[in-house]
């Protein structure tokens, strides 16, 4: 039944013809998107990150550069910033679980990161430090860029499908049996043969492959990056806002949770204009949703399945 | 959402009173309301956040136009159609300024104003593209808002590369009017685009002007202490201190390098983000004599003293940004008024073959050239006696600088 509410509500846009509406769909799709990347190492891995922007901004980075710098083309960004982004992630996951990092040792470690990246992009000419890339307007197909918000939508979409799916066989395979075995005990884990550090990293550089695309999306959208907006903390917490209130670990909670915020977040920006009481009225909510939902929201179909 | 003020209220705005003006528009009969369709201004500025200051006091600016505006009677060329403003928070995220766009315009908007920061206007000027709707930008300096190719947008202000141009022969000019006592200088500025393009390009320019440049001292925003960027400046020994920053960074600066006994010919910022009249006023003794290259009315010009007074009368500062939400509202309107209607294509034919002179900026009757007003130029100012004054160009300077700047 929740497949086929979602799948209403996610294709709705498209008939009601509203850009405005069209763009909010967008911006909540692209959310449940990062969620669910964060959600394949955060929430199957138990690997709780603070700094997912450094993949989100890296992506960014890749696409913004090809096209820039060398003059190719932005389709080469989606695979060049999965691969670095998942290159990334995997150095990052290797160098801190060989060191036996975990918990809140390792949510500071990619914190850390994320501020590296920063910094690295505020300083290079490759990056174009601190005034930012900006891409050269050329909307077309075979520049990746839409004038249409229904086409970047899809495009929203069809990522936001591709992490679901990533999580679905997640949920089904064995090498997501053996995340969630690690993710539970690592020492019992060891001690049926899974390697640890190589099972933890390979979940991190999927989630940050994945993630990158995203700036890539972001990129070709607003044709302007920063390392604020590439690598800002905001971006990290938004990410897992998504997973932990929709439901961190479940297949359906970050499109859950991407949904409760935007209609939240933006119902609240469309009907109080009062500065401030927007984003005080989100924060009220949230400790509410959280307060009620602790496991999150998609814990309340499991309350009603074990009832 | 839309409020609408009568000349009386703005006369006397305060922030509360603003709240409550408004919401009586909003609970008045709609017999009240002007008989001719009211046209509709997308107002998209961070009022929350980081950026909150500056953002409001656009809005607030932007808000008085169209008070000014309605209390006029309107546009006259169009019946005496009356001006509404749709609000919208920016937040300081690009995304939602985009969004917003497509709200306001769903809504009606027959144009945008805004939207301070230049990453804000990137994205919302290329989402009004999208409808081709009138896009006058408030503020924001980076040049390629008006060299994209996007036919509807106007800048009425200076842009980045005309401040800095600007910036460095007035340094020149004032420097060796004084007999060249400036020989070296330290930049320091905040790490993002605002700061870094202003520090790089008066940096390639200094040296051309004999001034040094000994070093470059970049930080982040926001930065809580400024000691060890004070003690680096002192060790360096420069003449003058440049300083890219915004609000609180610059004061912050400003009050350390006197705390830490810098001795200096002078300071010079090009749109230094903290050098305001409340500065001034709140901290004279660290202001007094502190230089910054930036936007302003021109001082002589009896309507602009009279701005001055009915904004400070009102309890707000005046600073830039709200003359910049004032004149961008005052384009469009009189874009509408030449055209005789409110629509896209009329007005936006109306506003390139613009000659807007009704103004009290430093600049001649408008000329856009791809959107951008070739006439506009930012002006010298210093802090002097708690007050500011424009000091170069000639032509427009209300007292003559103090350089170098009298020891505190």
């Amino acid at each position: 039944m929740i497949r086929i509410i979602i799948a209403i509500v996610a294709l709705l846009p498209f008939a009601v013809g509203s850009p405005f509406l069209v763009n909010l769909a967008m911006l909540t799709a692209v959310s449940a998107f990062l969620g669910q990347c964060w959600n394949i190492s955060g929430g199957f891995g138990g690997l709780t990150s603070f700094g997912h922007a450094a993949f989100f901004g890296i992506g960014a980075y890749v696409v913004a550069i090809l096209q820039i710098r060398f003059g190719l083309s932005p389709w080469l960004g989606l695979p060049a910033a999965f691969l670095l982004g998942g290159g990334v992630g995997l150095a990052i996951g290797f160098a801190s679980f060989r060191a036996g990092l975990r918990g809140s040792y390792f949510a500071l470690v990619t914190l850390a990161f994320a501020e590296v990246f920063r910094v690295l992009a505020n300083s290079l000419d490759i990056t174009g430090a601190g005034l930012g890339m900006q891409i050269r307007r050329q909307p077309g197909l075979i520049t990746f860029q839409f004038v249409d918000g229904r086409l970047i939508y899809a495009a929203a979409l069809a990522l936001l499908a591709l992490a679901t799916l990533c999580a679905w066989h997640l949920r089904r395979s064995r090498f997501g049996a053996q995340l969630a075995a690690v993710r539970e005990s690592e020492d019992a884990a060891a001690a049926l043969g899974i390697g640890v550090v190589r099972t933890k990293s390979l979940a991190l550089g999927l989630s940050g492959g994945l993630t990158a695309l995203g700036g890539v999306l972001y990129a070709q959208t607003y044709l302007y990056i920063d390392p604020s907006i590439a690598f800002g903390s905001a971006r990290s917490v938004e990410m897992l806002l998504v997973a932990m209130i929709g439901g961190a670990g479940t297949i359906w909670g970050p499109l859950l949770g991407a949904l409760v915020l935007h209609v939240i977040a933006d119902g609240a920006r469309v009907f109080i204009d009062t500065p401030g009481a927007a984003p005080m009225l989100y924060g009220v909510l949230l400790l509410v949703v959280i307060w009620l939902l602790p496991g999150g929201i998609a814990s309340l179909k499991l309350r009603r399945a074990h009832a | 959402m839309t409020r609408v003020y009568s000349e009386s209220k703005v006369k006397h705005l305060t922030r509360r009173g603003a709240l409550g003006a408004g919401l009586a528009a909003l609970a008045a009969p709609a017999v009240l309301r002007a008989e001719t369709a009211p046209i509709k201004l997308g107002l998209i500025h961070p009022v929350t956040g980081a950026l909150a200051f500056s953002g409001s006091q656009c809005r607030a600016g932007a808000q008085a136009a169209i008070a000014d505006i309605n209390a006029a009677g309107g546009i006259a060329s169009m019946g005496g159609a009356k001006v509404e403003a749709m609000l919208g928070d920016a937040q300081g995220r690009p995304e939602i300024a985009a969004s917003l766009v497509d709200q306001m315009a769903e809504g009606g908007a027959h144009a945008f104003v805004g939207c301070f920061a230049s990453a804000l206007g990137l994205a919302a000027t290329q989402a009004a593209a999208k409808y081709n709707l009138p896009f006058s930008i408030d503020s924001g300096l980076v040049d390629s808002l008006t060299t994209r190719g996007l036919g509807n947008v106007f800048r009425l202000f200076p842009n980045a590369s005309s401040v800095s141009a600007d910036a460095m022969t007035a340094l020149d000019t004032i420097n060796k009017k004084a007999g060249s006592p400036a020989k070296s200088a330290v930049i320091v500025h905040e790490d993002s685009e605002f700061g870094t393009s202003s520090a790089k390009l008066t940096a390639a320019v200094l040296p051309k002007i004999g001034i040094e440049v000994k070093e470059l001292i970049a930080h982040a925003t926001p930065t809580r202490d400024f000691t060890n960027v004070a003690l680096r400046i002192k060790s360096e020994k420069p003449d003058l201190v440049i300083i890219s920053d915004y609000q609180n960074e610059y004061v912050l600066l400003a009050r350390t390098l006197v705390q830490q006994r810098v001795d200096l010919v002078g300071t010079y910022s090009v749109a230094g983000g903290g050098f305001n009249l409340k500065f001034a006023k709140e901290q004279p003794t660290i202001a007094e004599g502190m230089m910054d290259f930036n936007h302003w009315y021109a001082p002589k010009n009896p309507r602009g003293i009279a701005f001055r007074k009915r904004i400070e009368d009102a309890g707000l500062t005046l600073t830039w940004e709200i003359l910049f939400g004032y004149f961008a509202v005052q384009l469009l309107a009189d874009g509408w008024s030449r055209a005789g209607s409110a629509g896209k294509e009329p007005t936006i034919a109306a506003l390139n073959s613009s000659t807007f002179a009704d103004h009290w900026m430093p600049y001649g009757p408008t000329k856009f050239t791809n959107g951008q007003n070739s006439g506009a130029h930012a002006v010298a100012l210093q802090i002097q006696g708690g007050d500011m004054h424009v000091v170069w160009p000639d032509s427009f300077a209300d007292t003559p600088a103090i350089f170098p700047r009298a020891k505190t």
